[in-house]
């Protein structure tokens, strides 16, 4: 089993949340050897590695490094999306609860490399605590000379970083609508390339604008100190490195695990101590916009994102949830579903009005009011979502009702012949008890 | 107020070039310029690209939401291979570029379309035999072409408040809004006063104000037109008509001086709305509060519709004998001892044959439209300076406009289209404003708030600002010294430091020498409005102003627009004391406003005729022309209402408004535009030019005119300015006048 800590090496340090504890166990050390290297070199760095964006998309890192201008004329802004919002994933939480001088040390690397001078890490508004830690670790990181003026005496590299705590919308992990509330705008998505200029040339205030995930600047920072070969040594072919897994669910000891890329998805069930409560139902391996994998189907995966997407699902941001034969699959749709249609910014039609219905359907059915013909309308109203809508959340929300239904489409029809959970009454999540009678009525009256 | 220029509806994204790209659409190769969006482009080849929420004018930043614009996208690589995009794209967004292939009417986007008309649908309460909106609303449209022919959806819909009141002119339906963001975006881009936003999320998000307060607005009509369903609904017209049984009928606002073109909805003989009709010289297709709104009076049950006399300190209805044999008697015994005044809310045609009643047949030149202070001579104080009177560019040019600097103006209430013209010059083309006027104005929307530069001085020191920026540009070396009419003014205006002008008018020397640098621009263009004009040294000040903008070469940028409907046309009729037709000299001159209503209050004037003016309320001097009011042994007024000023007359003649009549009127811009009669309220009112030709005809002058058209070819022969002009020349979209030897200000700014 490959657990290897290397971004959290030392998550149980005692201590470590103050920067000479920090130092004395290696952090800041990339940022010194940053500095002595040319900007270029730290980008090629970067790309030697293989790094990927680790928010769930999987971009290659450095092309966004790469990307901004090769000088400062006007303003250039590093962004680090915090606003970890997908259910099952908690990895950038505890990165910054107990890391966040790791963090700190790879914004300042990035903010060297892309002649940027303002960072901003947009947190979500309900991590106050690793918020707190985030703000010592800056303050911290002012005192010590790694943030400020002429950072490390190098002259001319000026960095200053800031926080921007969100309110609590899950849109506003999508990067484009990250930026609309970074700027006081409405946490509506943006206008997207070829529609609008890519982010590296039109980000934030009309700049250029690196944005990326918290778990892909602490790896640059581990990647510039450690060097770009030994982790490119780590993984598969095509995604290096590690991946940090937020493991939770039906699982006797969910935590976050770093994994080396590929391991086997099933091994780290075992590491994680085995499921709970029953024997594996299903496994959903990347948070939950991505597709539910049954256990049967579980034993080819690999954690890595060619893998992962040649057996129908996804890496994405490492929300890893595990459920036992005592979950009820429709159930577990329905309330899916009411967190797309309740996260939904309203801006666009298929997902403002598509989400709300796909919930709606999934009400009824689990309150005994499915009728013949509903899975297909599912999958239609899904399909009249997915790809349709204007940023990333729509597909979000079609996703995982298709391959639920792909999946385990039998549990479906039951739940609409029977009108009542095929898991029974220890049903997890627990069926409603009280069955709506009009809608009882309507489905007998529709047949 | 924020900086709008840097928020989410960025309005520069992809800007269309002059480069032409090569594209497909539908199989047909096509050349288009570079960065247009495919609706467009789909629409030169006659392929319609349905959609909600995209609109030309507003911009492209919170569009591309409702999605019913979809189409396919490939793009040709350099190796002549087609590489199809994964996801259908939003053509109303999507930048057209070299060798892009676009498919509109696939399987696929058949399917798509019908996908977001059923989600639109859904929540969509189908009240359509009720709504407003039935019968010219896009929903309907789109669905009859596009949409699914039956419904899936059993479960409940949205329920929300129907009549939601925004304002007092605007009622909000929220159960059919499908949050398309144009009625968002269009306070932002065009009105600018950003009240309208979205609250909520998803499903339930809704449009609304902040923290619910009213929708203040002097453009919030608009919002109602831009609507693609009947959620935006205008209180006045809501629930009266059937948009198929109204009547249309091609007009002219008569509201203030802006010239926007409108159309008049009505049914028998009742305006129930008015809509904005596309000029794109003038309103483009905007109106302001006061135009969509304001035309109420014309169907009002308070309208005189028979002519009035006096007696005992009563009112008398009398027949139009009665009345026209008492009027030729008192202007028969008055002899030259008359005076006509007013002529500023007519039509063209009405100010022609009101003057040639007063010089051919009364032989009085004792004539004036003018209710404000400045009553001089007609050449001064611009003609003089500038080459022209009122103003220089058109409104459209004003949008080429490097600078413009809005001077003593409340523009956005005194020239609301004008004013749209300049936000759009500074939101869409980078222009920079700068906004000089003596008081600060808290308003929803106006020219203070996005301004480069607002120069607040003290109340009468607009000499002392113009001297002082004219200082800075010799000092700055801004503008060349060399020219001898250049040395001289440098001279002359050497002692206006930016020390002296600031302690004199209260700016800042860094906010003067800011504003001195971007006047140093050509084109530039300044807007003076009534503070300037009412003001007692006007003719100073127009001197400064002509030295300011003469040395930075934008002498033919000055704009000065007369506020009155028609106070023009009036001019260029010639009811003026020293001028005639087309600025021709009369042969004899006669007494201004000021001194008629002098000669009225000594006596000196026994008959004086007010025509659609209403002095005791709207001269610069009420006090002075309700003194002459009482004293005047005779006054017959033309009005449609029993003003402050008709109360005080002896007899009152009722007239037509713009609705009941045909004619002309010439806007601040000097643009002539026709506009139709669209019923007859009562067969008892009658146009101003026909009360005015059947007096002259009874005094013993010709046989009167028949119609509107018989009065502009008269025009035609006298007025030299007008003599090119046929009605049939000027078209849908109107002609301006020009003065001999004009320069044509486009080319001006499109040379530099």
């Amino acid at each position: 089993m490959a657990i290897l800590n290397l971004l959290f090496a030392t998550r149980n340090v005692p201590g470590i949340e103050n920067i000479d504890v920090a130092e004395a166990h290696g952090i800041y050390k990339g940022v010194r050897k940053a500095v002595t290297m040319e900007r270029q070199a730290v980008i090629d760095e970067i790309k030697a590695s293989g790094l990927r964006g680790r928010g769930g998309a999987g971009f290659p890192t450095w092309i966004k490094w790469n990307g901004l201008p090769k000088n400062y004329t006007a303003p250039h802004y590093v962004i680090c999306n915090a606003d970890e919002g997908e259910p099952g994933t908690y990895k950038d939480r505890e990165l910054m609860l107990k890391q966040a001088h790791t963090l700190v040390e790879g914004m300042i690397i990035a903010g060297y490399a892309t002649y940027s001078k303002v960072g901003y890490i947009y947190i979500r508004g309900e991590y106050v605590e690793p918020a707190w830690q985030v703000r010592k670790a800056i303050d911290q990181a002012y005192k010590a000379g790694y943030l400020g003026k002429n950072i490390l005496g190098v002259d001319g590299f000026d960095f200053d970083l800031h926080i921007h705590m969100g309110a609590g919308s899950y849109e506003c992990g999508e990067e484009s609508a990250l930026m609309s509330s970074l700027m006081g705008e409405r946490g509506n998505p943006r206008l997207k390339f070829p529609h609008a200029p890519l982010p590296t040339v039109e980000g934030v205030w009309k700049s250029p604008t690196l944005i990326n995930n918290v778990e892909t600047y602490c790896a640059a920072g581990w990647i510039i100190a450690n060097g770009s070969e030994n982790y490119a040594k780590l993984g598969t072919e095509r995604s290096k490195g590690t991946k940090i897994i937020s493991v939770s669910g039906h699982i006797r000891r969910p935590a976050n695990y770093e994994v080396e890329m590929g391991t086997p998805l099933l091994d780290l069930i075992t590491e994680a101590g085995g499921v709970i409560g029953g024997g594996l139902k299903a496994v959903v391996p990347g948070g939950s916009s991505v597709q539910i994998v049954p256990a049967d189907r579980l034993g080819p995966i690999n954690l890595d994102y060619e893998s992962c997407g040649a057996n129908g699902t996804l890496l994405g941001s490492g929300g890893f949830m595990v459920f036992n034969d005592r979950t009820d699959i429709v159930l577990l749709m329905k309330r899916t579903s009411e967190f797309y249609a309740h996260e939904s910014c309203g801006k666009c039609t298929p997902c403002r009005e598509g989400t709300r219905w796909l919930f709606k359907i999934l009400d009824r059915i689990t309150s005994g009011g499915g009728r013949d013909g509903d899975i297909e309308l599912l999958l239609n109203v899904c399909s009249n979502i997915d790809g349709r809508s204007y940023c990333g959340l729509g597909d979000a929300a079609a996703w995982p009702i298709v391959g639920a239904i792909k999946a385990f489409r039998p549990e479906f029809e039951y739940w609409i012949k029977y009108k009542k959970s095929p898991v029974g009454a220890s049903a997890l999540p627990p069926s409603p008890e009280v069955v709506n009678p009009l809608l009882l009525q309507a489905a007998a009256a529709h047949g | 107020m924020s900086d709008n220029r840097l928020t989410q509806t960025d309005v520069s994204l992809n800007k269309p070039v002059a480069d032409l790209v090569n594209v497909k659409i539908n199989g047909v190769d096509v050349k288009v310029p570079k960065g247009e969006n495919l609706i467009e482009s789909a629409r030169r080849i006659g392929v319609d690209v349905p959609y909600f929420c995209y609109h030309p004018r507003l911009s492209k930043g919170d569009a591309a939401n409702c999605r019913m614009c979809l189409v396919e996208v490939a793009m040709t690589g350099p190796d002549g291979s087609v590489r199809k995009m994964p996801k259908p794209q939003a053509a109303c967004t999507m930048p057209a570029a070299e060798g892009m292939v676009v498919e509109t009417e696939t399987p696929a986007i058949v399917k798509d379309r019908r996908g977001i008309l059923e989600f639109l649908l859904i929540n969509h309460p189908l009240d359509c035999p009720v709504c407003d909106r039935g019968g010219e609303c896009p929903l309907q449209n789109n669905t009859l072409f596009y949409g699914p022919p039956t419904s899936r959806y059993i479960e409940e819909k949205r329920h929300l408040p129907k009549a939601y009141p925004l304002s007092d002119h605007v009622v909000f339906d929220r159960e059919r809004c499908i949050h398309c963001a144009r009625c968002t975006r269009f306070t932002e881009d065009i009105s600018g006063d950003s009240q309208l936003g979205f609250l909520k999320r998803g499903a339930d998000m809704e449009v609304g104000t902040f923290a619910r307060t009213e929708y203040h607005s002097k453009f919030s009509g608009n919002v109602i037109e831009l609507c693609p369903v009947g959620a935006l609904l205008s209180r006045n017209y809501r629930f009266k008509a059937r948009p198929w049984d109204l009547m249309t009928q091609r007009s002219i606002c008569s509201v203030c001086s802006n010239g926007c073109n409108l159309k008049l909805d009505y049914r028998v003989e009742q305006i129930q709305r008015v809509n904005a009709r596309l000029n794109e010289d003038v309103n483009e297709e905007w109106t302001c509060d006061r135009g969509k709104f304001g035309h109420d009076y014309v169907s009002s049950p308070d309208r005189l519709r028979t002519p009035l006399i006096k007696r005992d300190n009563s009112w008398h209805p009398i027949s139009w004998t009665e009345a026209y044999d008492t009027l030729v008697g008192k202007l028969q015994a008055a002899g030259s001892r008359v005076a006509g005044i007013g002529g500023a809310k007519g039509s063209n045609e009405d100010a022609f044959v009101f003057q040639k009643l007063f010089r051919e047949v009364l032989k009085s030149g004792n004539l004036d439209h003018r209710l404000g202070r400045y009553q001089g001579p007609s050449s001064a104080p611009l003609l003089d300076y500038f080459g022209h009177n009122g103003m220089g560019n058109s409104i459209a040019e004003l949008e080429k406009m490097k600078t413009i600097l809005v001077l003593g103006s409340d523009l956005s209430s005194e020239q609301p289209i004008i004013f749209l013209r300049a936000r759009k010059a500074w939101r869409f083309n980078g222009a920079n404003v700068i906004n000089a006027l003596d008081r600060k104005i808290e308003d929803t929307t106006n020219t203070g708030d996005f301004a480069s530069v607002n120069l607040i001085y003290k109340p009468g020191t607009e000499i002392a600002l113009l001297s002082g920026l004219l200082h800075i540009l010799f000092a700055k070396k801004l503008v060349g010294s060399d020219s001898p009419a250049n040395i001289a003014l440098e001279k002359s205006f050497a002692s206006w430091t930016p020390e002296k002008t600031s302690a004199e008018t209260g700016v800042s020397a860094a906010d003067l020498e800011k504003a001195a640098y971007l006047l140093a621009v050509s084109p530039a263009a300044v807007i003076a409005g009534s503070t300037i004009t009412n003001h007692p040294d006007y003719v100073d000040i127009a001197a400064v102003l002509g030295g300011l903008m003469s040395v930075t070469g934008n002498e033919s940028n000055v704009n000065v627009p007369v506020t009155e409907c028609n106070a023009q046309g009036a001019a260029d009729m010639g009811v003026l004391p020293d001028s005639g037709p087309g600025y021709t000299v009369p042969a004899t001159k006669g007494l201004n406003t000021g001194e008629i209503l002098a000669a009225a209050e000594s006596g000196k004037i026994e008959a004086l005729w007010i025509v659609g003016a209403d002095l005791a309320k709207d001269y610069f001097d009420p006090e002075a022309a309700k003194r002459a009011l009482e004293n005047c042994p005779f006054i017959v007024i033309n009005e449609m209402f029993l003003t402050e000023t008709a109360s005080m007359a002896d007899l009152i003649l009722p007239i037509a408004s713009v609705a009941e009549k045909d004619g002309t009127y010439t806007s601040c811009e000097r643009r002539i535009q026709r506009f139709y009669r669209a019923f007859e309220l009562s067969d008892n009112i009658k146009p101003d030019w026909l009360i005015f030709s059947e007096i002259a005809e009874k005094l013993g002058a010709d046989a009167p005119y028949f119609s509107a058209r018989d009065i502009w070819r008269d025009i035609m022969a006298a007025a030299p300015t007008h003599s090119a002009i046929s009605l049939k020349s000027l078209g849908e979209a109107g002609i301006r006048w020009q003065y001999p030897g004009e320069l044509n200000a486009v080319d001006t700014a499109d040379a530099v």
